[in-house]
């Protein structure tokens, strides 16, 4: 199964830890562009990572993104221990926001953040347990459609 | 355009060259390869920022910008100096005589920049109230950041905002008015940029926005600094009668546009941010790729630190430039030289727009085939994994000073490199200069692992054949 040609990486992301926002979104994009996919294949995959990354250092302790490239798909997992979200359909509708004003100020929290993956996406799934975590599927198809 | 499409002026001096690496790992784009110990550039990703001009320490980098000798094929010069030029003489010289003095090196005309500068800022407002969508706009004034969009955010083409930097509509208006003014045919004309930086040489040769580029070429500040210096010392006494007369008109707006910042400063009714600096630029262009700043109306991005003022062509120390600029951009205020109706006129003639959109530029994947791409991003992470990533250590810190330096004096004096330093001397000849075998090379590096990589050396036969 050795050369099999299906990429892993798995990337830890801590909770809070704002320096490095935005740093496994730009590792992952960098890697999908050496990988010769579409312009807007990374562009997708960019904004939702982003979005699903800073989800985890805003809300979570601890989270870990898991990326499986295949040269049909690109699929992101993204699994964190955190508080959960209650009500997963208020949190998909857009508009909707928990940021707190500290995280506004950054320029977080314009109620964007899960609507936009699920945009981006071609498949997203999302499982969430309160006081537990959440856990986000993000499937995007190298030959997919514009969003 | 096509032949010109990996036209560079940034090139290695291979006899200069001692493959130190200093340049591959300044260059952002990775554009650099040491092989058989010398750099090379690889021509599809260099984006000719310079950085690796900045960071060579052994002088091997060297820019193109257009001779001297050149200008004799035009029968009347024209000089369009960037307003960094301003920045670059102290503050008891005034811009006039800056202007004056170039005339009296050569130039039959030299027209200052900073009116267009301000006609810019207007047009880009213009543009921004005419189109709500996308957000933010790049600007196009950084011919680097341009290329840089190009090959690294291929997305972001579109963003980029399509009106041409001062120095093109400076010299389109010239080419306009000068043929008729001076009864000469246009190619007689020389219409030449002072540049701060080698960046602008590529604009001209193989520009990214236009058909062919207005100007004939760029001479470095650097280049003609001396003569421009002369000249001013040898007028100091006209000088002080020229300050009560002066000739041009300088716009307050535009006066700042070379500093960071200074592009969106007359701006009122849009949101600007300004980055400078080559890593500040890609961190905050990942950001908009990632779809952020979105709130952001124009990102004013220039590759050089504090912007144009920091590039490498110039002469003055950077922050006495920008204190000087600054010292300028107070003195002339707000002062408004460009009629709001002349700028709309020429705005809706499309006078001021590019020709074409930024094209993305392709940079080769992996592997043209995905599936064989992704198997050697794989070996690639097995082999990262397997390699300490990490410098030894032992030759010290790694600073252009220190490897500059030929005295002794100056070595370490940790007993490694004492140590690596009496073997140099043994082998080395009294013509010699001295050359540090390789960092991360604490004992031997450089020749073992060569050794290593080639396999071992052929086993002599003393015997007899077979």
């Amino acid at each position: 199964m050795a050369d099999e040609a299906v990429f892993r990486q798995e990337f830890p992301v801590k909770g809070g830890d704002f320096a490095k926002a935005g740093v496994v979104a730009c590792r992952i994009k960098d890697l999908l562009k050496e990988l010769g996919l579409g312009t807007q294949v990374v562009r997708r995959a960019a904004i939702a990572l982003y979005e699903a990354e800073m989800n985890v250092i805003m809300y979570a302790w601890e989270g870990r993104v898991r990326l499986v490239v295949s040269p049909g798909e690109v699929r992101i997992t993204v699994d964190d221990n955190g508080p959960g979200i209650p009500d997963v359909d208020l949190a998909m509708t857009e508009g909707y926001s928990t940021a707190t004003p500290e995280m506004r100020e950054l320029g977080f929290g314009a109620g964007m953040g899960l609507p936009n993956i699920r945009k981006n996406a071609d498949d997203f799934r999302i499982d969430s347990e309160v006081s537990r975590g959440t856990h986000l599927e993000i499937t995007i198809h190298t030959n997919g459609h514009q969003p | 355009m096509k032949e010109n499409e990996h036209y560079h002026a940034i090139h290695i001096t291979k006899d200069k060259c001692i493959g130190c690496v200093h340049c591959m790992n300044a260059c952002p784009t990775k554009a650099i390869r040491v092989k058989d110990g010398k750099a090379r550039i690889i021509d599809e990703r260099c984006i000719d920022c310079g950085e690796c001009l900045r960071a060579c320490p052994h002088d091997a980098v060297h820019s193109h910008t257009t001779s001297f000798a050149a200008l004799d094929a035009f029968e009347y010069k024209v000089a369009i100096p960037s307003t960094v030029i301003y920045g670059q003489f102290g503050s008891s010289t005034v811009p006039n005589e800056i202007l004056c003095a170039l005339r009296r090196v050569g130039f039959d005309e030299v027209y200052d920049l900073s009116s267009i500068c301000e006609l810019n800022t207007a047009a880009i407002e213009e543009y921004l109230n005419e189109h709500p969508q996308p957000r933010p706009f790049i600007t196009s004034t950084c011919p680097v950041v341009v290329r840089l969009i190009q090959r690294r955010y291929p997305a972001l083409c579109r963003q980029i905002l399509p009106i041409e930097p001062p120095r093109e509509i400076a010299a389109k208006i010239l080419r306009a008015i000068l043929p008729k003014a001076l009864n000469l045919p246009p190619e007689k004309i020389g219409i030449i940029h002072l540049t701060p930086c080698p960046a602008k040489m590529v604009s001209i040769n193989s520009p990214a926005t236009l058909e062919k580029s207005y100007l004939d070429g760029a001479i470095s500040i650097r280049d003609i600094y001396p003569q421009v210096l002369n000249s001013l010392r040898k007028s100091r006494d006209d000088a002080l009668m020229r300050h009560l007369f002066p000739e041009t008109l300088f716009s307050g707006i535009g006066m700042g546009w070379s500093l960071s910042g200074g592009e969106t400063r007359g701006f009122k009714n849009h949101r600007a941010v300004a980055v400078s600096g080559v890593q500040d630029t890609m961190r905050v262009l990942d950001q908009v790729e990632a779809g952020l700043l979105q709130d952001i109306d124009l990102l004013e991005c220039t590759v050089c630190p504090d912007g144009c003022v920091g590039g490498p062509l110039q002469v003055e120390n950077r922050f006495l430039a920008k204190s000087r600029i600054l010292q300028l951009v107070d003195a002339a205020g707000d002062r408004a030289v460009v009629d709001h109706k002349d700028m709309s006129r020429l705005y809706h003639k499309n006078f001021l727009s590019f020709d074409h959109p930024v094209a993305p530029v392709e940079t080769p994947p992996l592997d043209p085939d995905p599936a064989r791409a992704i198997l050697k991003a794989k070996r690639r992470e097995k082999l990262i994994a397997k390699l300490p990533r990490k410098d030894c250590g032992a030759a010290g810190r790694r600073t252009a000073g220190r490897w500059r330096t030929t005295s002794s004096a100056a070595w370490p004096v940790s007993p490694t490199a004492r140590s690596y330093k009496r073997r140099n001397d043994e082998t080395r000849g009294p013509g010699d200069t001295a050359r540090p075998q390789g960092f991360c090379g604490g004992r031997e590096a450089q020749p073992a692992g060569r050794r290593r990589l080639r396999g071992r050396p052929p086993q002599r036969r003393d015997g007899p054949r077979r």
